[in-house]
């Protein structure tokens, strides 16, 4: 699975102002509305449904906060670079400040996970992170997440 | 061996009663920094299968090899018996370094095991070795019944002597430390001669110094004393070198050339160690504790042999026995063949097991000011790596434990207060002011990331995503699409998963579900507190059945509960 299947030109926030986890939800929902015209609130809603399980925060600055619609009819990807880290109840409880959220539509089982699985594995890498945050040129961003595969990461 | 009367290097060495002594003193060492490095949470989790491990379970693995040996070099039983003892101990300086340093990172409950386990049994074989070559020495007339109080009263002599030398002499060391004000680099020397004293009185009284020194070690290990780190790196440093000064001896000591007529039987021998009598001993002894199957398989498989063996193939020797070298060179193979299968195999066992835990990253290098001990903080200046979690972050913005204090951020020469330090960059020196017990995390904090495995996963072992254990099953299979049974998804993820996982349940325990995994994180008790989903485990095909298993059961239950109400 290609990021760049799910990930479109406009997904990409270079630098996200908020100053805690909802607020940054809500900005996601924001820009997720425009992409897929799914109501704001709806998306909102199912992440936050999600936080409720358990955080996304996975770590080492990085949140993958995911849902399912059933509006969808395809897998969507938004990157964000959020400019001050936020609290996000991670694992390792420090802040963020790198999100990928990723919406399925409903019933899409394994390429839900196949997608999720490979924006982890995307984003575990530490200099892909260091490259991230290294820029806030959203045309610069876009490159590195959709490089393919092969150039970073030989697995 | 090459430097031996065969080898290029010719040199005739044969003084078994020299060999005896420094092996013994190098054993002391090695254990003693065993000892050091135990925690007292090891032993917490893992005192009773070690010990019942390092008791019958040397014996068992002492009697089956024994009867073996008998058949392969028609020895008597007695003379078996000896073999099976010299060969029954797990070397702890092996099994130490090899979890430790060999990089991977296993279950916690198994580790401990295992490294308790070759702490303890060290005396157990030694115990063994000596009565049987007493007995041997005595000769078969003697063997009776009477001399059965003895030999029990020998035992309890080593073992409790062992055991009260050991702490005793461990308390009197920590108060002797803490006591003398010294140079820094004499409390390294003093820790080391108390060991050795210890030892030795402990031996010349008849109690098992082996015991005696692990013990002491312990004690100081998990006490507040001063020096702690010049201890503890000083002792590192010369338990390798008693390791590597103990091979060589024990390899001049072999004559290679007489190793050819034995070396087939041996190898057979060993064979039948590694896949016979250790596997049942372990089976048999970890029975009570409820290690799962993945577990036990491992402890049965890594029952890693060191330099004690060899060691104790020179007290045959000594003794004089007819057929001394045999035993000695019986040993020798014994060992090479388990160090060489086993000590290879370790890390890809822990792997296919599924019992690897995510890989530590390595530490950082850090520089310690030794202040008093009664300070109860230490000051230390850390190096941050260039794939270091903390680069990129403002000191501010870190959350660190409250007792965890940034004094100073010292970048090309310059010093700057927290507040208005940079982010933080490869190279620079992060000093803070905190509890010793907080130094390993901030190692891992300013060190480097982990290796990666070799498939390219690293923190992933245990999972992408983590869930409370309250967290309803069902919930999870909506999200994911699991497949499980509907009534089931009524449970929280605690019941579901010990509803399913076999034996006492362990952080790292898996269930396969679909294409997924869960993995067990953390537990309090018998609940478990944390999950975490694997989105792309390594395939393993054991463990394919469990969602077969989990349908199967739920289908015997309402097969169950139909059959029931009908007979009401």
């Amino acid at each position: 699975m290609e990021i760049a299947s799910l990930l479109p030109p406009d997904g990409v926030i270079a630098s996200l102002r908020a100053t805690s986890k909802k607020q940054a939800l809500q900005e996601l929902a924001h820009r997720a509305e425009a992409i897929t015209g799914v109501p704001e609130r709806k998306i909102f809603d199912v992440l936050l449904e999600r936080e409720r399980l358990g955080s996304t925060g996975i770590g080492l600055g990085i949140a993958i906060p995911h849902g399912k619609m059933p509006e969808l009819d395809q897998l969507y990807g938004i990157f964000a670079r959020v400019e001050h880290p936020i609290d996000f109840d991670s694992v390792d409880d420090q802040p963020v400040d790198l999100i990928f959220l990723l919406l399925a539509p409903e019933g899409a089982g394994a390429d839900h996970l196949k997608a999720l699985a490979r924006v982890s594995r995307l984003l575990r890498d530490k200099s892909m992170c260091a490259k991230l945050r290294g820029t806030n040129n959203p045309d610069a961003l876009y490159a590195l997440l959709t490089e393919p595969l092969a150039s970073h990461n030989a697995a | 061996m090459l430097a031996g009367e065969d080898g290029p290097g010719g040199l005739d060495f044969d003084n078994f009663q020299i060999a005896y002594t420094l092996g013994a003193i190098a054993l002391a060492v090695v254990l003693f920094d065993g000892g050091l490095r135990t925690h007292r949470s090891t032993l917490a989790l893992a005192s009773w299968p070690a010990l019942l491990l390092a008791t019958v379970g040397v014996v068992l693995t002492a009697a089956l090899t024994g009867a073996m040996a008998a058949l392969l070099f028609s020895l008597s039983w007695l003379e078996g018996m000896l073999v099976g003892s010299i060969v029954a101990s797990t070397d702890a300086a092996a099994v130490f370094f090899l979890l430790g340093a060999g990089g991977t990172n296993l279950v916690k409950r198994v580790r401990a095991t295992l490294e308790t386990e070759s702490g303890v049994n060290d005396p157990m074989a030694v115990f063994l070795t000596v009565t049987c070559v007493a007995l041997i020495e005595a000769g078969p007339p003697n063997f009776s019944t009477n001399a059965l109080p003895g030999l029990v009263g020998a035992f309890l002599m080593q073992i409790a002597g062992g055991a009260v030398f050991g702490v005793v002499g461990g308390l009197a060391l920590v108060r002797l430390i803490n006591a003398l004000n010294l140079a820094t680099g004499l409390y390294p020397i003093l820790a080391l001669s108390g060991a050795l004293v210890v030892f030795g009185v402990a031996q010349s009284v008849g109690a098992s110094g082996f015991l005696a020194v692990y013990l002491a070690g312990v004690v100081l290990g998990n006490r507040r004393h001063r020096a702690t780190l010049v201890i503890d790196r000083f002792q590192d440093g010369l338990a390798w070198l008693s390791q590597i000064g103990m091979f060589l001896m024990l390899g001049l000591l072999v004559t290679p050339t007489n190793l050819i007529p034995t070396v087939l039987p041996s190898l057979a021998l060993a064979a039948f160690l590694i896949l016979v009598a250790r596997p049942v001993a372990v089976l048999l002894c970890t029975a009570p504790f409820g290690f799962n199957w993945r577990e036990k398989t491992f402890l049965g498989w890594v029952g890693l042999r060191g330099a004690v063996p060899i060691f104790l193939g020179t007290v045959p020797v000594l003794a004089g026995l007819p057929n001394a070298d045999a035993y000695f060179e019986i040993a020798f193979v014994v060992v090479l063949t388990s160090l060489v299968v086993q000590g290879w195999t370790v890390n890809l066992a822990a792997r296919q097991l599924n019992l690897a835990l995510p890989p530590a990253p390595r530490p950082a290098q850090r520089f310690d000011v030794d202040l008093p001990a009664e300070a109860e903080r230490d000051l230390s200046a850390f190096v941050v790596q260039e794939t270091s979690a903390a680069v990129g972050w403002l000191p501010g913005d870190m959350r660190l434990e409250d007792d965890v204090e940034i004094v100073a951020v010292i970048r090309d020469g310059v010093m700057r207060l927290p507040s208005d330090a940079p982010r933080l960059a490869a190279g620079d020196y992060v000093v803070v002011v905190a509890p010793a017990e907080r130094m390993g995390a901030l190692d891992r904090l300013f060190g480097s990331a982990p290796r990666k495995d070799p498939s390219g996963r690293d923190e992933a072992v245990f999972g992408e995503f983590t869930f409370g254990g309250e967290t309803l099953t069902g919930d999870l299979a909506r999200m994911y699409d699991l497949p499980i049974p509907p009534p089931e998804q009524a449970l929280t993820l605690s019941d579901f998963l010990r509803r399913h996982l076999r034996g006492r349940i362990d952080a790292g325990d898996r269930l396969k579900l679909g294409d997924v995994e869960l993995i067990v994180r953390a537990l309090d008790g018998e609940t478990i507190l944390q999950v975490g989903i694997e989105l792309e485990p390594r395939r393993f095909p054991l463990l394919q059945a469990d969602v077969a298993r989990i349908w199967a059961h739920h289908w015997w239950r309402v097969l169950r509960n139909r059959l029931w109400r009908r007979r009401e």
